[in-house]
């Protein structure tokens, strides 16, 4: 351990002298340029000073970005051969519940990254093949920058309610709109891998004859310790192979985390999700420790009337829970 | 505080220079060249913890058979100071099950020193309750030129062997001490026959002590122990221990100038402790909670005397010292089948700690003499684990991950002796800072009262305002003795229930939070006597009464209630024996709020012998002779004692 320590903070020295070198060279690089500007080089990419596209540090950004996500070969397509739309998720590949999926677009003719353009609409449809049964599942309404450091990538999520199996197959497919070129793309089969054990991250309840859906956001990035806990309620289409959008209704959503192979044990100052302007829910979950966590869930409507969960079965907690294994 | 006058009389012949500053409370040899006469009755196969039982002043918390956890003036390891000539050192087991004295062997050490109350040894820091320094045992220059030492020892209760072998060469340039030793144990059995279970260890140490004289005046010195236990059983608690190793190293320099002495020593150790449940049937969920703790340091000790000849004269001591403790644990919980659990329970904290000591021995004349002290220390403290920063900062959002922290004491003592008799009164002030369990612990399962607890980074330091008295009297065949102190605390630091919270460990009652109560007190008396009956026969007794109350006036845990001793001693030429009848009182004032149950009143006899012969020296004894099944307030979670027990000690010195 001593001595681990020791060699990472080494380590990190290095790395800190690795980027002061280089900070040198690129430095001395400049003081010695009487030629011009010295072009940033990425590969596949030709800065030509295309106003669609990005700028070179724009797209370097972008690059960068892309470097930490994964493709998703089945999502890619070609348009009118002049550009591409590349999809991405964190793994390269689609799990049951909620799904971050990054988009990008670029020019043919020198791989450089679009500004501008819209996947306005973004449509799973699960083919239940025994029953001959179609539905959708919770999408967000298209994707959207989300970081102004690479407004090119733009991100939106689906949260599939089940996986691919023998039952029945996903397809997706989006709107797009590129430079004035407008289409949907093919249905693509898509395979959606079941969670583990242990990770359950979307439920449903309903209300009435309305089915809603929670879908909670990416509980992978949480650690002990103090967490933001975002997630989306969504209202099921009729007919319903509409994709399922986000519920009009307001909701409270309050939480009990538990750690069901520790007696239940909880951790204190929960805060419950609430309504936020982005149409997302948030709010606090505190955990003490990794392992299984089930967040026990009690949803009240704008009244504050109990309307699904809080029925505390027989163990004392709501039958409405995520689970989440950190 | 000062020593008695029965102490006094060995001390002075025992004990080299610069401990004379130091002015010893009490002190037990424990090697075989000591003379003195307080030691354990089992001689040099008696352990650590058998030595320390027989300070006045320190009971033992017992959770199995190996490592009792030292408490003194009726405080435990977190307001004590426990050095290795002046070593700090700290546990690394977040149930302290591993006291630092575990880490040593009785063969590594010269005497165990006790400094009662805020009087504390010059390297101590924090020691409201008193310091204990565990010398180390060097035979120095000029010396026997070689000696040598083996000693067996067998109880038949528990089958516990001890073998120890150690060698002692001194030159005028070089000496060296070397030794090896061993202990095996298996379950011992209670008063009434019945075995208890994972009362088992083994432990092996090796140890040198090295002395080279550069020149007249310049001596290096240096020490290296590594001790290792193995397979110990607590069957006080819900796990046991697969290893428990404590590295302890350490380099010194002194150099004589005049009638002043300074001596420099850095030091370095490091403590691995290894819980282990594997081996504890109907585990709900097996748990691996390793704890390390490295400690480097330093400190440069000047002595020396001013004064004299028709003035006072002064001892004086200052001391400088510095070091660097790190402390990491976590645990990791496997339920069946499903995804293990992780948290950090220690989280990596760094405390830089530096201190100033003063003491000044001042003999006033043939008759007063006064005792100064003082420290003051600064600490800094980092969490150095990210994830047990987070953890934490659920619990308490406002914490940082560096604290600074200022601790003191300051202690004076006034003695006036007569030929027979001797006063003694002294009085003090002093704090010590949370330590990292109070303040950053992370659910730590308290098996005492069956509460997780969990650290407050945020609790004030603790002080406390000590005062304390003794006199003495004793002629020819009598002598009489009283001595008592009393310790009102600020901020005394223990845990309360925050019912806010849940409990993590399966089957605990729920969550106690580290908290600071506006006050506290906690007193102890005790009367000895002892009388010279024949020219062979003496009868000793003495008889101890503590107090301890929270700021509501309710009892405090682990006072020992009313104890007891008395002894007939037998001697004749080379013979010793000994018949000692000891006990408790019923604890009626125990700490139910804090968890505490009652223990009902004992009494044991305890019979011992020994007999010199040429090199030989042979121990022999009866422990718990009724095989009397009892279990003092001490013994957590009230494990009961050995039953009866004979042992067989035989050592042999060339």
């Amino acid at each position: 351990m001593d001595l681990k320590q020791s060699i990472m903070n080494i380590g990190k020295y290095l790395k800190f002298g690795a980027v002061a070198l280089f900070g040198a060279v690129l430095s001395s690089c400049n003081s010695n340029d009487d030629l011009g500007k010295q072009e940033i080089e990425i590969p596949g990419i030709t800065i030509d000073g295309d106003i669609d596209c990005c700028s070179a540090e724009e797209a370097l950004q972008v690059y960068k970005f892309l470097q930490t996500v994964k493709i998703i070969p089945e999502l890619s397509t070609e348009i009118d051969n002049k550009y591409n739309v590349y999809a991405y998720s964190k793994t390269g590949k689609l799990h049951g519940g909620y799904n971050d999926i990054y988009f990008v677009a670029t020019k043919k003719k020198n791989g450089n990254y679009i500004k501008n353009y819209e996947i306005p609409a973004l449509k799973p449809i699960m083919l239940m093949v025994k029953m001959n049964m179609k539905h959708s599942t919770p999408v967000s309404a298209g994707v959207e920058s989300f970081n102004k450091n690479y407004l090119a990538v733009k991100r939106g999520w689906v949260s599939f309610v089940m996986n691919t199996s023998d039952a029945g197959s996903w397809t997706l497919s989006y709107d797009y709109s590129v430079l004035g070129s407008e289409g949907t793309t093919a249905e693509q089969e898509i395979i959606v891998d079941a969670l583990p054990d242990g990770q359950q991250w979307l439920k449903s309840f309903k209300v009435g004859s309305d089915t809603y859906y929670l879908s909670l956001v990416n509980p992978l990035d949480w650690s002990t310790g103090k967490n933001t806990i975002t997630a989306f309620v969504s209202k099921k289409n009729t007919p319903a192979t509409t994709p399922y959008g986000l519920a009009g209704e307001q909701f409270v959503i309050e939480i009990d985390p538990r750690m069901p192979d520790m007696g239940n044990h909880t951790s204190p100052d929960n805060v419950g999700l609430s309504r936020q302007s982005d149409g997302s829910y948030q709010g606090t979950v505190n955990l003490t420790m990794t392992g299984r966590w089930r967040i026990h869930l009690t949803l009240k409507d704008a009244q504050g009337n109990i309307v699904a969960g809080g029925d505390d079965l027989s163990d004392g907690y709501s039958s409405l829970f995520w689970e989440v294994t950190i | 505080m000062l020593e008695t006058f029965l102490l006094t009389t060995f001390l002075m012949s025992d004990t080299v220079a610069p401990d004379r500053v130091q002015n010893l409370d009490e002190v037990v040899i424990v090697s075989a060249e000591g003379r003195g006469r307080r030691r354990s009755v089992k001689g040099q196969s008696a352990s650590i913890d058998e030595h320390l039982g027989e300070l006045r002043k320190v009971n033992l918390v017992r959770r199995g058979s190996y490592a009792w956890e030292p408490v003194v003036n009726n405080m435990q390891t977190e307001r004590l100071s426990t050095t290795i000539d002046g070593m700090k050192i700290f546990y690394a087991c977040t149930d302290k099950m591993d006291p630092v004295t575990s880490y040593v062997e009785s063969g590594n050490l010269q005497s165990i020193s006790l400094n009662s109350g805020l009087d504390g040894n010059p390297q101590a820091t924090g020691n409201i309750g008193g310091s204990l320094d565990l010398k180390l045992r060097k035979v120095g220059f000029d010396s026997d030129p070689r000696h040598f030492n083996v000693s067996a020892g067998h109880e038949w209760n528990g089958h516990l062997q001890v073998y120890g072998a150690d060698a002692a060469l001194s030159g005028s340039r070089a000496y060296l001490n070397t030794g090896l030793f061993y202990r095996d144990a298996d379950n011992y059995r209670t008063g009434g026959g019945e075995i208890l279970s994972y009362s088992q260890f083994s432990k092996v140490n090796v140890f040198a002590n090295a002395g080279l004289r550069l020149s007249d005046k310049d001596i290096l010195e240096s020490t290296l122990i590594f001790d290792r236990a193995t397979d110990v059983g607590y069957p006080a608690l819900n796990m046991d221990v697969s290893k428990a190793q404590g590295f302890i190293t350490s380099v010194s320099y002194k150099h004589q100038f005049g009638s002043a002495g300074w001596e420099t020593k850095a030091y370095y150790n490091h403590i691995i402790h290894i819980m282990d449940d594997t081996t504890r049937p109907d585990v709900e969920i097996h748990m691996d909670m390793p704890g390390d703790s490295w400690t480097t340091g330093l400190y440069s000790l000047l002595t020396t005397s001013l004064g004299g000849e028709t003035g006072a004269q002064h001892d004086v001591a200052v001391n400088y010292d510095l070091y660097y403790n790190r402390l990491f644990a976590d645990m990791t919980m496997y339920p069946g089948g499903a995804a293990p659990m992780y948290m950090v329970t220690w989280p990596d904290v760094g405390t830089l700690n530096t201190g100033m000591a003063v003491t000044d021995n001042v003999s006033i004349d043939d008759f007063q003499s006064l005792r100064l002290s003082g420290k003051v220390a600064w600490q800094q403290q980092r969490l150095n684990n990210e994830e047990g920063y987070r953890g934490q900062k659920v619990f308490f959002p406002l914490m940082t991950d560096s604290y600074f922290q200022t601790t003191g004491r300051i202690a004076a003592s006034y003695q006036l002796s007569f030929s027979k008799s001797e006063f003694s009164i002294g009085t003090g002030w002093g704090s010590r800072a949370p330590t990292v369990t109070e303040a950053y612990g992370y659910y730590l399962n308290n098996t005492f009262d069956q509460y997780d607890y969990m650290g407050n980074p945020h609790l004030k330091n603790e002080s406390a305002f000590e005062l304390n008295s003794s006199a003495q009297y004793q002629d020819e065949r009598f002598s009489v003795g009283i001595d008592a102190n009393v310790f009102l605390f600020r901020d005394y630091i223990i845990g309360r229930l925050d019912d806010r919270l849940s409990a993590m460990t399966v089957g605990a009652e729920g969550v106690k939070v580290y908290r600071n109560l506006d006050n506290a007190t906690i007193a102890n008396i005790s009367l000895d006597a002892g009388w010279q009956l024949t020219d062979r026969i003496v009868w000793s007794g003495r008889v101890s009464y503590s107090l301890g109350r929270d700021d509501e006036d309710g009892p405090l845990p682990l006072i020992s209630p009313v104890s007891w001793r008395t002894e007939l001693e037998y001697g004749y030429r080379s013979l010793q024996a000994r018949v000692e009848v000891k006990g408790n009182g019923d604890q009626t004032d125990y700490a139910a709020r804090y968890g505490e149950t009652r223990t009902p009143a004992w009494t044991i006899v305890n019979l011992s012998a020994s007999y010199q012969l040429r090199n030989y020296s042979i121990r022999a004894g009866v422990e718990n002779l009724l095989d009397k099944r009892y279990s003092s307030y001490s013994d957590w979670n009230n494990i009961p004692q050995k039953g009866r027990n004979i042992y067989l000690n035989i050592t042999f010195e060339l």
